[in-house]
Formats: C-alpha cells, structure tokens, sequence
C-alpha cells in the first residue's frame, strides 16, 4: 500500500534518482491542501450511513425489481449485504482519499471485485448505479453543497437529520475531483 | 510501504472501521512536520553529488588502507562502487525524508544488507565513518533550517546504527 509521499519514492527509485524539486512541490501541494483533505474524509466517514443507506435506496427506486421477491435485495439478508458492500467500498474511498493515492483501494477492495459479484450473481449495473449516487452525496458532503430541498419545510424531524459540517469555507475542487476519481474507479472495475 | 498514512490505514483497515478522529490526528501530526522534511529533501537532492563525494572521500582518508592490494577498494572500480553505495543511502534518506518514515532505508537498503557485506567481505566500519561525516558536515543555518537538519540527521543516523 502506498500513499502520495510513498508513491514519489516508488517512482523515483525505479529510476535510481532522487526525489528532487520537481515531484517535491506536487507534495507540497498535498501538504498545503491537507486540512482540506483531512475535513473531507471526516465528511465522508461522519456521513457514511447515510451516504450509503441513501446509495442504495436510490439504487432500489429506480430498479423496484430489486426488494421484490426473486430479487437481488429481496431478504433482508441479501439487503443487509448491498448495504455492507456500499460501506466497504465507502471506506476503501476514504482509505484512498486519506492517502492521495488508490493503491489501497485497487489492492485491497477492487481487485477480483468484479469476478466476486459475477460468481455470486449480483447485477454489476446495478451496484455501479449504487456507487454512482454514493459519489454524488459524498462529493455533495465534501463541498457542503447538500440541500434539504427533498425535505418538506414542515417535516422538522426529517430537517433535524440533515447534516452539515461546520467548517470554514474554502476551495475544496481538488480534493473532491480526487475523491470522484476514486468512485470513478470502482464504477470503471465494475462494468 | 512504512508511514503514517499507511500505517493509520492499515490498523483502520485491520479493524474495518472508517478512519477514526485519532487517526486523522496522527496524520495531520505528520503533516505539521512534514513541510521540515521535504526542505531537508529538496537540499539534498540539490547537493547530492557533493554529498556523496565528501562523505566518500571521508572513509578513504579514515582507512586509508583500504585501496592497498587485497582490500575492499583496491581498484578503482571498487572504489567508484564504495561512492555508488553511499549514494544509494543518501538516495534512500531522500525517500524516507519525503516518505516521513524509514520504510524505503528499510526495505531497499537495510533488510539483508549486513549478510550481502559478510558475503562479499566488504567492512562497514567505512560505511560509518562516511555517515558520521555527513552528519557532522551538515550545518544549519548555512545548509538547511534547524528542523530540516534534525530530521536529516537522524535518517543519518538511523542507517549509521544499522551499519554498526
């Protein structure tokens, strides 16, 4: 497993040379941004619940063939799975984040991930349309532009779930263009 | 490889839960001195040639003896092979600097590196003595700020204790 510092020395050793100034300010860029980096992977893992219970939801509404009986969420049982799947990749995403770099994701969650689903039959389409909202709400949660507009204004207890981290406002483009690489990823080793 | 963010997410991973509060701590912790590190990187690479030679020159005009015949420099092949060595070392301490742990000193230049000097009857005591002056050379406010020179040195002597 390897992170953006690690990365550079992998790199450079394969060319027997020293890290020089160069690849240097690209990490001085991931130093810079680290506060940034560091707020967004609190917002993924403070709102992983919901992020994924919402994923799969969504992933249910538009394909209702899935919690009917023959279906592939039909038993809680197999519900209860999609949803743990949905967190597992969650968090890999968040691993990669944290890290500035998909190493741990593509070794540890992506590789045979494909190959697993097929054998135990799960619809790929599916789960990738599952992971696709995943990243709409997550990059939503990184950039604090979530709304409550699904929300009617008289449902205060509805209101009261949503949830919106205090920090101060800042420029969080890169990481949540890093962060939609990463679910681009798992999207792109599922189809 | 061996840092921080790794080793955070690994024993994240271990227990498989989502990175915690404490582990966005250590590496936030990591990160505040990290900018030390890669100055003390960016000189090194900047001077390394310098480095090297002057860290070579050290242990040939410590033990002198070793270019006499029959000894580990006493060609010049060998001897540009001792200088390739020391530079692999400073290579590797520009790795960890940046890295921010001694994963690359430990995987490419420490793990086995003591049974391939037995094999080849090569000693390290010279390896130290080129180390100790680098170490020594080092100055800070001419050469890098005090942080910077703090973690350089302790790579320095980090692979200086794995030699003796």
């Amino acid at each position: 497993m390897l992170d953006a510092f690690s990365r550079a020395a992998v790199s450079a050793d394969a060319k027997t040379a020293c890290i020089g100034s160069g690849e240097i300010a690209a990490l001085k860029q991931y130093i810079a941004k680290a506060n940034t980096r560091l707020d967004a992977v609190n917002a993924i893992t403070s709102n992983a619940n919901c992020i994924v219970s919402d994923a799969v939801a969504g992933m249910i509404c538009e394909n209702t063939g899935l919690i009917q009986a023959g279906g592939n969420c039909y038993p809680n049982r197999r519900m209860a799975a999609c949803l743990r799947d949905g967190e597992i990749i969650l968090r890999y995403i968040a691993y990669a984040l944290l890290a500035g770099d998909p190493s741990v994701l593509d070794d540890r969650c992506l590789n045979g991930l494909k190959e697993t689903y097929i054998a135990l039959g799960v619809p790929l389409t599916s789960q990738a349309r599952a992971v696709a909202i995943m990243k709409t709400s997550t990059l939503a949660h990184i950039n604090e532009t979530n709304t409550e507009a699904q929300v009617a204004e008289s449902n205060s207890m509805l209101q009261q779930r949503y949830n919106k981290m205090a920090t101060v406002k800042g420029d969080c483009s890169m990481v949540s263009a890093e962060a939609a690489s990463y679910f681009d990823r798992v999207i792109s080793a599922l189809s | 490889m061996k840092s921080v963010v790794t080793t955070v997410v690994t024993s994240a991973d271990a227990a498989g839960r989502m990175p915690s509060a404490s582990d966005l701590e250590s590496v936030q912790g990591s990160i505040q001195r990290a900018s030390a590190r890669l100055e003390a990187a960016e000189k090194l690479s900047a001077g390394f040639d310098a480095v090297v030679k002057e860290a070579g020159d050290a242990c040939f005009s410590k033990y002198p003896y070793l270019k006499q015949a029959g000894e580990a420099g006493d060609n010049q092949g060998k001897v540009d092979k001792c200088y390739r060595d020391i530079g692999h070392y400073m290579r590797l301490i520009n790795y960890c600097l940046v890295v921010g742990g001694t994963g690359p000193l430990d995987e490419w230049g420490i793990a086995g590196a003591r049974e391939v000097y037995r094999t080849l009857n090569i000693p390290t005591a010279p390896y130290v003595a080129a180390f100790a002056q680098a170490r020594d050379r080092g100055c800070s406010p001419r050469d890098m700020s005090p942080q910077a020179l703090a973690e350089y040195n302790s790579l320095l002597s980090y692979v200086i204790e794995s030699l003796s």
